[in-house]
């Protein structure tokens, strides 16, 4: 293993690893802080129980998402140093951003689960705010250093330094408010779908009481208010990137030839040497449309650009496959708080506990991370083989240390080894209060 | 403001920082070592009196390590970029050790102490933390030793050898130092912690501990003093030139934090120990002055242009502004009494409780979350915000910020307040009460 594939595969781990508990960081938040809120306003002790389970299981993930943050803020260092000797000073400004959010959101996530027994409720409920919107507020700071990384503003390249620093022009480059959010509301539809799954499974074992239904019908409320935000942000971003990354556009989507009415093709494998992409389902014009708003419209292929900056013949395929894989479940996720609402409404109001609902819920948890990480992928794959687009090469910004792989076997090892610990962690919350059945305990003594 | 004053202030951010971390973070690590070593009958209580002191605050002290890193390679892009390529074995053995550590900690006070899994973790955990600070105390070392030769570039070049750099004498030497004056941190912290708790047997088990490790701090800062002398020459020159009032200063206030953990001054003893590790991290830093890596990289020849140094300072300036509120309002809040003893036992019962010790309905509660709302509006907005100066277009981020601080601490405050005057009240009753009592003593004896 070279230096370089190494050190991608290292950074490629610590990511895929750090993304799903970032994504979990943001949403849960979110949702005890509307559970908590219910419960204040309802005087409802089954919504303050969820909040309060919420928070636990948001505890467990924000220490590995925090400690995980913390090695990649050192990883950066130490995997890509001529990377960060070049580039630091210009998206610094970001990540400090990104701290003061990422410190105030730990003090109040300790305000609030220590705060359970020392606060009043009200106080208790407030800190839930700082929580969310500093989880957010850091999401946006960190997805505008990736999408610095996709188009580079806000300096002047002189004999390979950077000068004329400008670091907020670099925060607001072109493809950071698509990007950052696209990502934000992915988050928040991972972790509306993971409430709901775990609730849903609940129900399929036959716990069906308000404690679980709730926790569905909560989970699908984000779900359902992701909706639009999605579908807006995901056509954003198609433009975006149509305007200001033809290239990764071109790569992702396998489109060779540069033309108009381009078509849409869907999986299929891409094939870079015969500039060919074997079965795949081809829908006419859309790609033009998605890009352009027109069917007619010309979209740029990978033959307006040298061979030796297309990611190669291993990434694209893999990019495209990514891309089509993220795009499909996302459509899904749009569809599934659809179903569920109609038949909320259709009876009359009822949480709907239909066991093939809950098995479509149980199943599109997980999917919410596959396409998570697809979409990482397709982000990542499609840049190459630039870790800064058209100003320095991946090659060019690793580390000259020897010794990354045996990096990554170690960071392998201890990553699946957190993974496995805080699954059980997370199966032995969730054992702590299977038996728990509002109707019979609380409700009496709530009032 | 001329480019070395801005990176002179930035340095100097960047080592407040560190203080604060070594200060805050550094007991976090200390609490791991005693872990570690806890001995004798009480050994499993002085554990639980560490788990309960470090519970809530250990993850936002780590944060002021992200903030090290982030001030430090924003406004010295080679430093740290020169530091991570020269030093890569000890710093990848140390986030290896801040992973475990963090994580261990977690899912040991998650399982509870007693279950199988959760000793494991302990072990984990307490290792990692004794570990970890040791190889942060090499590097450092290693970074005033002069071995590290830097060619800023571009390209950026560095020349040392990966495992003897850090493995010199004097580089161990400052790993056992480090190690040292964590525990003495936590040591102190704790007695006080342990006292609060009521517990004054291991109140004096960590009391003596301190007293201790202090002596081995002296001793092996002494050494490394020594050893400067012949392998980090330009330290050694700082030490008795321009860094000796901080030398002086960190050696009296050892010797006094000492006298005041003999007289059992906890409070005196706690205050006393900070200073004392600000004072030598002072010393290090105006010792080497104006090296950041001995000897090449300096402060002006490392430091990002001004149109950096500047946001990052006004950036960091007014985000300190809101975070140490906030985190004093951590700090005071956890120390509270919780209303129950076992939080997380019984939900349903404990639920009920909780519900019913809610305030009587309130439904005019002010819809608190304008501010947040408008927060987060102005955050999507702010793509679309025309150019200006900096300040301008930073202004609605920071405003989202306060506003984010502002409505919790506020009504933490008024808590606070309301809380402070009925308190008062009462006190104000039972002074009158007892003058009453005496003056009817006094009648009845006359």
């Amino acid at each position: 293993m070279n230096s370089e594939v190494a050190a991608r595969a290292s950074l490629a781990v610590s990511l895929a690893f750090h993304i799903v508990f970032a994504a979990l960081g943001i949403g849960l938040p979110l949702m005890f802080c509307i559970a908590e809120g219910i419960g204040l306003r309802k005087r409802d002790a089954t919504w303050y129980v969820l909040a309060r389970r919420w928070s636990r299981a948001a505890g467990i993930l924000f220490v590995v998402g925090a400690v995980s943050g913390t090695a990649l803020s050192f990883e950066f260092g130490l995997l890509w140093p001529r990377f960060m000797a070049f580039g630091s000073g210009i998206f610094g400004l970001m990540f400090t951003f990104e701290g003061f959010c990422f410190f105030l959101e730990a003090i109040f996530l300790g305000l609030y689960l220590f705060g359970w027994d020392r606060l009043s409720p009200r106080t208790h409920w407030l800190c839930s705010f700082p929580v969310v919107i500093t989880g957010a507020l850091a999401s946006q700071f960190i997805l505008s250093v990736n999408s610095w990384m996709n188009t580079p503003t806000g300096f002047t390249l002189t004999n390979g330094t950077a000068t004329n620093i400008d670091p907020i022009a670099a925060m607001f480059n072109p493809m950071a408010p698509s990007q950052a959010i696209h990502m934000l509301v992915a988050a928040y539809q991972v972790t509306g779908f993971t409430i709901a799954a775990v609730y849903a499974a609940g129900l399929l074992r036959g716990r069906n009481n308000s404690y679980h239904r709730r926790g569905v019908l909560l989970g699908m409320l984000v779900a359902a208010a992701m909706i639009i935000p999605q579908a807006i942000a995901g056509s954003w971003i198609g433009e975006a990137l149509a305007r200001n990354q033809p290239q990764k556009l071109a790569s992702i989507e396998g489109l060779f030839q540069t033309t108009a009415h381009a078509p849409l093709a869907l999986f299929g494998w891409v094939d870079t040497a015969a500039q060919q992409i074997y079965f795949a389902i081809n829908i006419p014009d859309m790609l033009s449309f998605l890009a352009f708003n027109h069917f007619d419209a010309t979209v740029t292929g990978m033959d307006a650009f040298p061979q030796n900056t297309w990611p190669g013949p291993v990434l694209v395929p893999i990019a495209h496959l990514a891309f089509d894989t993220m795009a499909t479940l996302g459509g899904l996720f749009l569809l599934v708080p659809l179903v569920f609402w109609f038949f909320y409404f259709r009876q009359h109001r009822a949480v709907p506990t239909a066991r093939w609902l809950m098995w479509v819920l149980l199943i599109c948890s997980p999917l919410t991370f596959v396409a998570l990480e697809a979409g990482w992928v397709t982000a990542e794959l499609g840049r190459q083989p630039w870790i800064i687009y058209n100003i320095m090469r991946t090659s060019d910004g690793v580390t000259t240390n020897g010794g990354v792989a045996f990096f990554f076997f170690v960071f392998l090892a201890i990553y699946i080894a957190l993974a496995i610990a805080t699954i059980a962690l997370l199966r032995r919350l969730a054992r702590e209060h299977k038996t728990f059945n509002p109707e019979k305990k609380v409700v009496g003594s709530a009032e | 403001m001329s480019q070395s004053t801005l990176a002179t202030l930035a340095a100097a951010l960047a080592w407040v920082a560190l203080i604060a971390y070594a200060v805050l973070g550094g007991a976090d690590f200390g609490g791991g070592i005693w872990d570690l070593l806890a001995s004798g009958s009480r050994a499993e209580r002085q554990r639980a009196v560490i788990a309960r002191g470090m519970g809530p605050v250990w993850e936002s002290n780590n944060v002021w390590l992200i903030f090290v890193l982030v001030v430090t390679w924003t406004a010295f892009p080679t430093v740290y970029a020169g530091i991570s390529t020269a030093l890569f074995i000890p710093i990848t053995l140390a986030v290896i050790g801040i992973v475990l550590r963090g994580a261990a900690f977690s899912f040991r006070s998650n399982y509870g102490r007693e279950v199988g899994s959760g000793v494991r973790w302990g072990y984990v955990f307490s290792i990692a933390s004794t570990i970890t600070p040791f190889l942060f105390g090499t590097i450092a070392g290693a970074l005033a030793s002069g071995n590290i030769r830097v060619s800023t570039g571009p390209p950026l070049q560095v020349q040392d050898n990966p495992w003897t750099t850090w493995t010199t004498p004097f580089a161990l030497t400052c790993g056992l130092f480090a190690v040292a004056l964590c525990s003495v941190l936590a040591a102190t912290y704790l007695t006080i912690d342990a006292r609060k708790a009521g517990d004054d047997a291991v109140a004096e088990d960590f009391r003596l501990r301190a007293l201790v490790a202090g002596a081995v701090t002296a001793a092996l800062g002494a050494l490394a003093a020594v050893l400067a002398i012949s392998e980090a020459p330009t330290l050694w020159q700082g030490l008795i030139g321009k860094a000796l009032p901080f030398a002086i200063a960190a050696v009296v206030i050892g010797l006094a934090t000492a006298a005041a953990l003999l007289r059992r001054l906890d409070y005196l003893a706690r205050v006393l120990v900070a200073a004392e590790t600000a004072c030598i991290f002072l010393a290090w830093g105006v010792a080497q002055w104006p090296y950041l890596i001995v000897p090449d990289v300096t402060v002006d020849n490392a430091a990002s242009p001004a149109s950096v140094l500047g946001p990052l300072l006004i950036v960091s300036v007014l985000g300190l502004v809101i975070l140490l509120p906030s985190l004093w309002y951590l700090f005071t809040v956890v120390k509270r009494t919780p209303r129950r003893s076992t939080p997380s036992v019984g939900t349903g019962v404990t639920t009920a409780a909780f519900v019913a010790s809610l305030p009587l309905a309130d439904p005019d509660v002010p819809p608190p979350h304008t501010a947040p709302l408008s927060a987060q509006a102005s955050a999507v907005v702010l793509p679309a915000l025309p150019g200006g100066p900096t300040m301008q277009r930073i202004a609605p981020v920071l405003a989202a910020l306060f506003a984010i601080a502002a409505a919790p601490l506020i009504t933490g405050i008024f808590e606070g307040m309301s809380r402070g005057m009925h308190r008062g009240m009462q006190q104000g009753l039972e002074r009158v009460q007892r003058r009453r009592n005496q003056r009817h003593r006094s009648a009845h004896a006359h």
